[in-house]
């Protein structure tokens, strides 16, 4: 019997690849999701490939430290100064901190407050990776499961807010940052101006003006340009508050219907190296 | 071989370091950031007299990409796949010169980064706009240029050194 060479007709070739470029976009909204875990393996090699990384990196991140040190050799002395006075207050402060925290128990149990930022145990990590592949508005740091760290812990730095965690590996973790717009994740927050507290939502994040934008506050007259945003603690993720910027302008949408704050981050995020993340502390403790 | 994997390693390894030290972010991308693991990849080409290793080489680093780097399933596997055939296409057309190479590695850096945003944005992964994207492509020429300059001599250095021709 013999067998016939037919050319395949272009037609077909280009309904394959069509069906093909469907499929891999179906497996790819699904594995793309927050939520997907990484698997045994994929955790295995993340965390040899970083900690190959992490020895091999040393040396050279030891040497840019030791410039980064050079350079702020020159502030040292002012800042010797300002921690002597800082240490003479010390006990004045720790006198406040008791009485505060006595405060915050009994407005805890009036308002029904669970979780504030005091109920939270903070873990210092080192940044080992910044968004490499550019599209994914990541950073790796270098606590993982093994550390207690696990999804949705809360990550800050000095400066504010950054970030949640949305993947654990044993010895790593990826931080999503809040630059970030994702509308599946919407940051409840407070701006508050001394003498009122309003609520809204981080709608999402104007790259082109590098600002947060926040929405869903009918009283805009009540805020001002400066006033600071905090988280407010709604949504159950993120604590009530972590500083997340000031506002930089009140403007109103693209439709002209509703009122938009643009806010301006309190954190560098081209600047992160160490961050804290936020785990929360057993009530039973 | 042992060149080609020690280089790719070097790139891979720079990514990280480079990463630490110049902005990556979206919003603000350094003059000094592009992808040296996908540039060190597609100027390797070449030098791959068999077409199998090149592509078995270029699926394992695709894949360490997606578990260290991006923390994505077979995203940049596929992604570094239709490089291939991009690359693949302008070798058969084109002569291999430094000009040559500098401008494949601008045509993969900008392709991979179109694809990217067309996917994620796709999926709806994020809503990125398009002036994010001509902003990191335009941010991606500067370093793609050194890099691929200081890397092609290296190559041609290390290879004439070695002797070798292609590898079979």
């Amino acid at each position: 019997m013999k067998i016939r060479n037919k050319k395949i007709s272009p037609r077909y070739i280009v309904l394959a690849i069509i069906i093909l470029l469907v499929v891999v976009l179906i497996i790819f909204s699904k594995t793309l999701k927050e939520d997907r875990n990484l698997n045994t393996v994929e955790s295995l090699i993340k965390d040899t490939v970083t900690f190959g990384e992490k020895i091999i990196l040393t040396p050279f991140n030891y040497i840019g430290s030791l410039i980064d040190d050079f350079k702020n050799l020159k502030d040292v002395r002012e800042e010797n100064d300002n921690l002597k006075t800082s240490i003479e207050r010390i006990e004045a402060i720790e006198t406040e901190n008791i009485e505060l925290r006595r405060e915050i128990e009994a407005l805890k149990k009036e308002l029904n407050i669970d979780y504030v930022l005091t109920d939270y145990e903070k873990l210092n990590a080192t940044v080992l990776s910044r968004n490499i592949g550019y599209w994914y508005n990541t950073i790796t740091i270098d606590k993982g499961s093994y550390n207690g760290v696990e999804k949705d812990m809360v990550v800050v730095n000095s400066t504010g807010l950054i970030g949640k965690v949305i993947k654990t590996t044993t010895f790593t973790a990826d931080v999503r940052l809040i630059t970030t717009s994702d509308t599946n994740n919407k940051i409840s927050v407070s701006i508050s101006n001394g003498e009122n507290k309003l609520n809204g939502l981080i709608k999402s994040y104007n790259y082109d003006e590098n600002k947060l934008e926040v929405e869903g506050i009918s009283n805009t007259e009540e805020v001002n340009v400066g006033d600071k945003v905090y988280t407010s603690g709604l949504g159950g993720v993120f604590p009530s508050g972590i500083l997340i910027g000031t506002v930089d302008s009140i403007t109103t949408d693209e439709y002209d219907l509703a009122k938009l704050i643009k806010v301006t981050p309190s954190t560098d995020f081209d600047d992160i190296n160490y961050v804290t993340i936020l785990k929360r502390k057993d009530k039973t403790e | 071989m042992i060149i080609a994997i020690l280089s790719i390693i070097v790139s891979f390894l720079l990514d990280v370091f480079l990463s630490n030290i110049t902005s990556y972010s979206l919003n603000s991308p350094s003059w000094f950031s592009t992808i040296y693991t996908i540039v060190i990849l597609f100027l390797l080409f070449p030098y791959f007299n068999n077409q199998k290793k090149y592509i078995i080489i270029l699926i394992i680093t695709a894949l360490f990409f997606d578990i260290v780097y991006t923390s994505t399933f077979l995203l940049n596997v596929v992604i570094f796949i239709v490089l291939y055939f991009i690359v693949k296409r302008l070798n058969f057309w084109l002569p291999n010169n430094l000009l040559i190479a500098n401008v494949t590695s601008l045509i993969v850096i900008f392709a991979y980064h179109i694809i990217s945003f067309i996917t994620l944005n796709i999926v709806n992964y994020n809503d990125y706009s398009i002036s994010l994207l001509i902003n990191i492509l335009i941010h991606s020429i500067i370093a793609t240029i050194i890099y691929t300059t200081i890397m092609y001599f290296i190559l041609k250095k290390l290879y004439s050194f070695f002797k070798i021709k292609q590898i079979k």
